[in-house]
């Protein structure tokens, strides 16, 4: 009889430990991922390079004891996307799709990967960041140009893949290794969005949305592989320099163009203030 | 009659053997884009000679016991040996993809940086065999050894990781986030301490060795400053940066960290290397295509001496 409840206790015993192991194993698990939310179209460029800014940024948490997950909504999607999941919010939606985001969504950082609008820059959308350049950037950076070489027919962007320069060519290479394609300005954008969001919590910063936002306005130094380290003006835009292509042919050159400007001086580009 | 002999024979042998230890009297220049390196007479400063080496040649370093030169071939990968004397290649050896920068480690084994496999692979230089590999974070670049051999540093330069690996076992026992694009480390004498540049920012870190922390670290003021490589004085108390685009190399008090002096060289400064007293300090100015020669009695460069296209990496043997 004693013997028989002894191999009860036991077996009841291994019962309890394999339980407590199973569930303190997946509640550590799901601790140490940080989520980020994508809103918009995923057979695109722009999340083509959020998925490789993903896996850098896993490769560099690996070391770390950090995780990230990306959960994506399509555009038609974006109005059941629950913000207290996330640390983040990447979007590739339009100026009216993100107005509405920001509408309903309070506390948690947008990027803006792709528009251009300036009028989203002059608003200052309260948490709204823009890694893209504005078209008043491009237009600014084509002027300075013109300013040295007034017949030149040449175009601003924020990316290139035939840059080579700085650590340009290494993220180009890695793009075309995962894609087999040419990383385009979007593209960049993508990458650059998810690895920065990243590299805020590798910094120590807590994966909470505040946090997240405090970093993002006042301690980033993100190295964009553009050659410095970015950070958001008081418009949410990142400052950056922009790349200049004419007749096809990507100049040795950059925006804030030299000898016009002091090459430093990245509010030079674009809208420096907010109109409201 | 033969003992005689004998004894010659031996005594030369001995001779020779110091000969080598004190080494050749060069300095060797890699230049990435002339696929050669510069033999720079060490006491005249004077260009001895040009040899070709191979495609986009960047680190180089010497054995424990200066009897062989190494130099790591990227768009070959391989790494080349030559001997410092008589400047013949005797070999060659894979050394992984894309070899960039690698580090001696004191039992002569080679520990080296594969940028493009996020990689650092370790191997037997006689042999050529590759030891283990350990996987570290995207585009690893420096490698830096402690002096007893115990530990051994490796930046992954766009993970912003310093990696700090353990000898012999070669596994990382502490992953440290630097500032943006980490370049180049250096230990001082005792392995107490590492000094890491990180390129974007332009920071300096100080990492305890004990307490595998950063307990000190300076932004370089310069806003083009994007430093490389690191020396330290022969009293330890002053750090040499490279400064890359600010074209000059930055004097670092190593105990403060305070900034009290910028030395102006040619373009692009990255690589540094000095004499066995550290009475010189070489540097590689990268755009200008010079060696710039340091006197470190009064922190003045006391010549400059035309090289290759785009010297990288610069070792002496004296």
């Amino acid at each position: 009889m004693l013997k028989h409840i002894h191999d009860a206790d036991r077996h009841l015993a291994r019962l309890v430990v394999i339980f407590l192991f199973c569930f303190s194993g997946a509640a550590l698990a799901d601790q140490h991922v940080v989520r980020f939310a994508y809103a918009g179209k995923t057979d695109t460029a722009a999340y083509n390079g959020v998925k490789l800014g993903l896996a850098e940024a896993n490769l560099q948490g690996k070391f770390l004891g950090y995780s990230f997950a990306i959960d994506a909504y399509s555009p038609a999607q974006a109005g059941k996307l629950d913000p207290t999941k996330y640390v983040a919010i990447l979007s590739t939606l339009d100026s009216n799709g993100l107005r509405a985001l920001a509408a309903r969504i309070n506390g948690v950082a947008i990027l803006n990967l792709t528009d251009k609008d300036d009028a989203l820059r002059k608003e200052c959308i309260t948490d709204m960041f823009h890694i893209i350049p504005s078209h008043a950037m491009e237009r600014d950076a084509v002027m300075q140009w013109q300013k040295k070489h007034p017949d030149s027919r040449v175009r601003a962007t924020a990316w290139d893949p035939r840059f080579v320069k700085y650590a340009g060519r290494d993220l180009n290479k890695r793009y075309r290794a995962k894609y087999n394609k040419k990383m385009d300005e979007l593209a960049w954008a993508g990458w650059a969005g998810a690895r920065m969001v990243a590299d805020v919590i590798v910094r120590g910063t807590p994966a909470e949305p505040a946090q997240v936002l405090d970093f993002l306005k006042t301690k980033l130094a993100f190295d964009g592989q553009k050659g410095l380290d970015m950070s958001f003006r008081v418009t949410g835009q990142l400052r950056q320099p922009l790349l200049l292509v004419e007749n096809g042919k990507l100049l040795n050159a950059e925006a804030p163009v030299r000898g016009v400007v002091d090459p430093d001086d990245y509010d030079s580009l674009g809208i420096a203030g907010c109109s409201k | 009659m033969s003992i005689k002999r004998c004894l010659i024979f031996c005594l030369s042998l001995l001779v020779m053997q110091s000969l080598h230890a004190a080494g050749v009297n060069r300095v060797f220049v890699t230049n990435e884009k002339s696929d050669n390196i510069t033999v720079i007479n060490s006491k005249t400063l004077k260009v001895e000679t040009t040899i070709p080496i191979g495609d986009r040649p960047r680190g180089i370093h010497l054995s424990p016991d200066r009897s062989e030169l190494y130099v790591a071939i990227g768009n070959e990968n391989v790494i080349k040996v030559v001997d410092p004397e008589t400047l013949k290649i005797l070999r060659q050896f894979h050394a992984g993809s894309d070899p960039e920068d690698f580090a001696v480690h004191p039992n002569g084994e080679i520990y080296i940086s594969n940028e493009d496999a996020a990689k650092a692979s370790v191997f037997n230089p006689k042999t050529g065999r590759k030891l283990t590999e350990i996987d570290v974070g995207l585009e690893p670049e420096g490698v830096a050894i402690s002096p007893d051999g115990k530990f051994v540093v490796v930046t992954s330069e766009s993970s912003s990781l310093l990696h700090v690996i353990k000898v012999p076992e070669n596994t990382i026992i502490k992953n440290i986030i630097v500032g943006a694009r980490p370049r180049s480390a250096i230990f001082n004498s005792d392995g107490t301490l590492v000094y890491a540049s990180s390129e974007i920012g332009g920071e300096i870190q100080k990492v305890d060795m004990k307490s595998l922390k950063i307990i000190d670290s300076v932004k370089l003021t310069s806003d083009s400053a994007k430093p490389k490589d690191l020396r330290l004085s022969k009293d330890e108390k002053t750090l040499y940066v490279a400064g890359g685009r600010a074209n000059s190399v930055f004097v670092l008090d190593a105990e403060n960290m305070k900034v009290l002096k910028e030395i102006p060289v040619g373009k692009r400064v990255w690589g540094l290397a000095m004499n066995r007293d550290k009475s010189r300090l070489f540097t590689t100015d990268g755009v200008t295509g010079t060696v710039s020669v340091i006197d470190t009695s009064d922190n003045k460069v006391i010549k400059t001496i035309k090289v290759g296209k785009f010297p990288w990496g610069v070792v002496v043997d004296d």
